[in-house]
């Protein structure tokens, strides 16, 4: 590649217009592009690469969910292969500007919350702290211990035209990217593993090692400190995130309801108990924390959290009430909040900001309207920025009198064309603007930078809002040595792997609760397909199966896939059922429950797994369609790609998850359900007595279903009977689809439960439960079992019915003990008001 | 005056309750009128953790938490309060002018006026609005002091609306009180504090209770005063005045101040979240007032 001096073909043209990080002003490559650039461009398998990084972003579930979007579908996370890079003494300058603005507002915020001097020496009007609804009066007065109140600080910055580095913004309430940032960077790693190896990338993990050490030392409890990372749960845009951090710095994730407040401390509910809880990194908005204190409708939260907090028995990180600094407001006075809190301006410049609350102010925003962008002072959902001028006049004039109608809540700030990036689209690069997210956390006496963050690029060239929700796609951000003589560090990527320990805590028991019920509906989503795929190929054997055997194959399709009572002919009614939808929709639903509580108990389950639960919910997707599209022609392959995933999904977690409580609970679902299972398939085809050559394809059906036809055969060739059927399916404990062997299960993880310290050497409930379901069909010989009487196998019918029965009984008393089923909460005086 | 007041909370609950969280504003605080002498609450079933704490307003803040299963909760509050009346009750004409109050509130550089300035926003449950303008814009001309302009929208409000206790509830907004003409100390408490601010003046809740005395040759009954509410105005350099819209009144010593804030919600008496309880708990309360 001859690139050096003369502009390479592939570079798109300068813009006066537009100012260009990859550029210098002369329309030449910045040197520090150079490298990179050429070797993305001697790329020829760049469409390849692309591909890989999507993979690996979907097997890793890294996603960002779409507000108001009414399927749920969440979004693959959206990486562009082209890198920000920033030369490292230009992000030197940055850096120390960023980590100076992070002790300004960690100043500011200790101040708002205590003496509030920047409002008594007039540096502040009262009204910008005041006016603003992230100034949670319920905070005044608490104070972390040591230096630092703000504990994490992210910063959104822009080059201006002159291609300075400009501050649109600060995230202090919970902010979001440092996650996705490290995910982009595993991602690029493994995409371009020698491309990053050469370009000496400045890593990533030191700062998640320091928020790992501060959180740590926050605790009050120093002895056993116990940092739990909260989430609004899978349905936040952000969640992935959420469980991604939680994997990566080794914390607990938990949800509301796996907390709760108890004499003054607050304990997170495990299998072993309540564990007292030191350290809550938050990523659910203050006003969601508390419904006594705060927001009173707020299920997000955990009722009393404030007082535990006051009390000085919890820290929560970023403290609750941070999001006060986040105020736009503040920009506009920064210069003098600066000199009265640091002695000093600020080094970093910040978007030059209005606020309609001053008289000055409020002029000059009515004049100029049309040139400005118009934000409310108080960040969410539902809430956004205004260009005025895209406004018609009418829009004008309702702008202008939203804002006069309460001026202290809206800042208004000029109009900023951002720097572009170079964005790969369809092999090609194009320049699109660009915004990018930097993350300090406290540590120490200062502050430390996140070198890099999380670049977002809009979606077109002059894409005014550049967010997730707006179609933005993300970069990798590269700070690289900018001098050549490179110093050689061993750059061993171990990012991935870091701090793993997240399987060495005990988790909540909510995880393990969902655990239990993916393993059950996993099984009972399999079983349904079999039962459908045997259904299927009895119907369209050449050898078709009577009437009386259809009717009890479909009986016991209606049976394990809990279908409505058939109404019509056999062949009729499974045609109908295909037609219908009510086949695929009997099927979906399990699977849906089942990737449901995958994604609750998300940090557990390896990428591997990810791979497969991917492949199910394509597999899930495209089902309707396959099976009413392939009519006639063996419908029972269309089945095929779902029944392989489910395999492999049991196989891998067989063997790829720690042999923990959760597995176990995992385990004890699946071989629960497959108990039923097997009760319920015998009860539709071996109860029913029929003559010998309709019995036996009953009996084969069965065998088929059981996934055990070709050990019977193995065993007994070809001499169907019911009586050797059963010995198979019900008591040879060597066959893995045997109920005995699911019992004999059972009774072996229900044995390594956690258990209280038992004095005496009575059985547990469950154990007795089972042991009766097992001596149930242990006791009655195999004969007795196979006689008939009118039709039926009336000893096989009722010792099934009683099986069932108690091993459904096992279920619930597993649910009760081991599940927290509170009760739900409801508040003393109903007030859904917005709080102001 | 000394007063001894015995205020009593109870929740009778359908079913269960196994455990709850409450906050309540239960305890009277200090004022330049008030001392509190002594005051205790009295929680059953038992609570775990029972704290006390002052808040942001400088109110007393109680918190308590009950891990014990119950159907019923019983909360007694007993303090003893000694009240005066406002000192400059006969001074009305003497004050800042509604124009100079308006100016003052932004020009003064004083720690009471900048703090005061919370009171002039909206807060949860008040809006400022140009119907309210319209209701009393008319009594606070510029030269009239700001004092007596509040007695007078004070008259106003008691002779426009009608006390109607099943009119409102304690969410109706005030903007549907002002049409309709009916409340309670709460909702005309509301109405005076949005009118002030939307005026440019700064205005607080405060809650508390009204000494209630027998109709002549009766003895009192007990149990029959009623938490009560009023507002509280500011008039820059001379400090914070209180008008009880509901008696047509400024308070004076049977007002006894529990809380303030910026509207019912900083103050509520008491609330929190429960576990079960079933449907619709009745609550009951009962306040006696006595003097010592």
């Amino acid at each position: 590649m001859n690139s050096s001096g003369s502009r390479p073909e592939w570079l798109y043209p300068a813009d006066d217009q537009r100012r260009d990080d990859m550029l210098a002003a002369d329309g030449q490559l910045l040197p520090h592009w150079q490298d990179v650039l050429d070797s993305l461009n001697g790329l020829e398998d760049i469409a390849a690469r692309q591909q890989k990084a999507l993979r690996i972003l979907r097997d890793d579930g890294a996603t960002y969910n779409i507000y108001g979007d009414s399927t749920g579908q969440s979004t693959t996370w959206n990486l562009d292969l082209v890198p920000n890079i920033i030369a490292s003494d230009e992000w030197a300058d940055v850096e120390s500007g960023l980590l100076e603005r992070a002790e300004l507002f960690n100043l500011l915020l200790r101040d708002i919350y205590g003496e509030r001097s920047l409002i008594r020496t007039g540096v502040i009007p009262p009204e910008a702290i005041f006016c603003h609804r992230g100034f949670l009066r319920a905070c005044h007065g608490i104070q972390l211990p040591g230096e630092h109140d703000l504990i994490m600080h992210a910063v959104d910055l822009i080059r201006d035209p002159q291609g300075q580095y400009l501050v649109l913004g600060d995230r202090t309430q919970s902010p979001s990217g440092a996650g996705y940032s490290l995910e982009n960077r595993t991602v690029m790693s493994r995409v371009f593993p020698s491309l990053f190896r050469d370009s000496h990338v400045h890593r990533l993990s030191t700062f998640f090692q320091r928020l790992r050490t501060k959180l740590l030392s926050l605790s009050p409890n120093p002895s056993q400190a116990r940092v739990v990372l909260l989430t609004p749960g899978p349905h936040n845009e952000t969640y992935f995130e959420h469980a991604y951090m939680a994997n990566y710095l080794g914390f607990p994730l938990v949800q509301s309801d796996d907390l709760m407040v108890r004499n003054g401390f607050l304990w997170m509910k495990s299998l072993e108990g309540l564990k007292r809880v030191d350290v809550l990194l938050r990523r659910v908005d203050d006003w969601f924390c508390d419904p006594v204190e705060l927001r009173a409708d707020s299920r997000l939260g955990v009722p009393g959290m404030l007082e535990v907090v006051r009390a000085g028995n919890l820290v929560v990180a970023n403290p609750l009430g941070s999001g006060i600094v986040e105020n736009p407001v503040f920009l506009r006075y920064l210069p003098d909040i600066a000199k009265a809190l640091l002695g000093r301006e600020l080094r970093l410049g910040s978007v030059h900001t209005y606020w309609c609350g001053a008289e000055e102010d409020l002029a000059y925003v009515l004049e100029h309207l049309s040139e400005l962008v118009i934000k409310p002072v108080y960040r969410q959902a539902g809430s956004s920025s205004v260009r005025a001028c895209e406004l018609d006049e009418q829009g004008l004039l309702q702008l202008k009198a939203r804002i006069l109608a309460d001026p202290v809540q809206f800042v208004a700030q000029p109009h900023l064309a951002a720097g572009h990036l170079p964005s790969l689209h369809n092999e090609i690069l194009q320049p699109r603007p660009a915004l990018l997210r930097t993350f300090a956390v406290a540590s120490g006496e200062s502050y430390s930078l996140m070198p890099g963050g999380l670049t977002r690029v809009g979606a077109a060239e002059n894409s005014f809002v550049i967010a997730g929700q707006a179609g933005a796609r993300s970069k990798d951000t590269w700070v690289v040595d900018s001098d050549h003589e490179r110093t050689l560090i061993s750059e061993q990527l171990d990012d991935s792997g870091a701090l793993r320990e997240a399987d060495l805590v005990s988790m909540p028991s909510r995880v393990v609760e969902n655990l239990f019920w993916m393993g059950r509906y996993a099984e009972r989503a399999e079983s349904t397909l079999r039962i459908l795929r045997t259904t299927f190929i009895q119907f369209n054997s050449e050898s078709p199966a009577g009437n009386e055997v259809k009717d009890h194959l479909l009986r016991a399709l209606q049976n394990m896939a809990v279908l409505v009572p058939a109404e019509l002919g056999a062949d009729e009614q499974l045609d109908e059922w295909v037609e219908n939808g009510t086949l695929s929709n009997s099927i979906s639903s399990n699977l849906n429950a089942m990737l449901f509580c995958a994604d609750q108990a998300k940090e557990l389950l390896s990428s591997d797994t990810f791979r497969v639960i991917n492949d199910i919910r394509d597999a899930l997707q495209s089902l309707p369609t396959e099976l009413t599209g392939n009519k006639g022609s063996a419908p029972e392959e269309v089945l095929d790609p779902l029944v392989t995933a489910l395999m492999a999904f049991a196989g891998l977690t067989q063997e790829s998850m720690n042999r923990s409580f959760g597995w176990r609970f995992m385990e004890l679902g699946r071989r629960l359900e497959r108990a039923q299972q097997i009760n319920t398939a015998v009860t539709s085809l071996l109860v029913p007595a029929m003559a010998e050559s309709d019995q036996n394809r009953l009996a084969e059906a069965l065998l088929l279903t059981l996934e055990t036809l070709i050990s019977y055969r193995r065993r007994y060739r070809g001499r169907m009977s019911v009586e050797t059927s059963l010995d198979l399916i019900l008591l040879d404990s060597s066959n893995p689809r045997s109920l005995m062997y699911q019992l004999e299960h059972i009774a072996e993880y229900l044995k390594a439960m956690p258990q209280p310290p038992a004095v005496l050497h009575e059985l547990t409930l469950e154990e007795r439960t089972l042991m009766q379901a097992e001596v149930l069909v242990k006791l009655t010989p195999l004969k007795e079992f196979s006689l008939s009487d009118d039709g039926q196998r009336p000893a096989l019918l009722q010792a099934m019915s009683q099986c069932h029965q108690l091993l459904g009984q096992l279920s619930d008393q597993i649910t009760d003990k081991y599940f927290d089923h509170r009760e739900a909460s409801q508040q003393l005086v109903r007030n859904s008001m917005e709080i102001l | 005056m000394r007063y001894r007041i015995k205020h009593i909370t109870e929740y009778q609950y359908a079913s269960r309750v196994s455990h709850c969280y409450n906050m309540a504003h239960l305890m009277p605080r200090n004022s330049r009128r008030q001392q509190c002498l002594s005051t205790h609450l009295d929680v059953q079933p038992g609570a775990v953790i029972n704290s006390k704490r002052e808040d942001y307003f400088g109110n007393w803040a109680h918190h308590f938490e009950i891990h014990q299963p119950h159907k019923k909760l019983r909360i007694v509050s007993t303090s003893d309060v000694e009240t005066r009346d406002q000192v400059s009750m006969m001074d009305l004409d003497l004050g800042v002018t509604c124009a100079q109050a308006r100016i003052l509130m932004q020009s003064n550089r004083d720690i009471d006026t900048l703090m005061a300035r919370e009171f002039l926003l909206n807060s949860g449950m008040v809006r400022k609005g140009q119907t309210l303008v319209d209701y009393c814009g008319d009594i606070f001309t510029e030269d009239k002091p700001l004092l007596r302009a509040t007695l007078e929208l004070t008259q106003r409000i008691f002779t426009d609306f009608k006390y109607n206790p099943q009119a409102t509830t304690i969410a109706t907004p005030v903007e549907e009180v002002l049409e309709n003409r009916e409340g309670v100390c709460q909702d005309f408490a509301h109405l005076q504090i949005a009118c002030l601010r939307s005026l440019g003046f700064a205005a607080k809740y405060v809650s508390g209770y009204l000494e209630t005395l027998p109709p002549p040759g009766q003895e009192k009954m007990v149990g029959a005063d009623a938490s009560h509410a009023w507002i509280s105005v500011y008039a820059p350099g001379e400090g914070w005045f209180e008008f009880d819209p509901t008696n047509n009144c400024m308070a004076a010593e049977q007002h006894i101040i529990t809380a303030w804030g910026r509207d019912y919600y900083d103050v509520t008496p008491l609330c929190g979240v429960i576990f079960g309880g079933g449907e619709n708990p009745i609550l009951s309360v009962s306040v006696d007032v006595q003097r010592l």
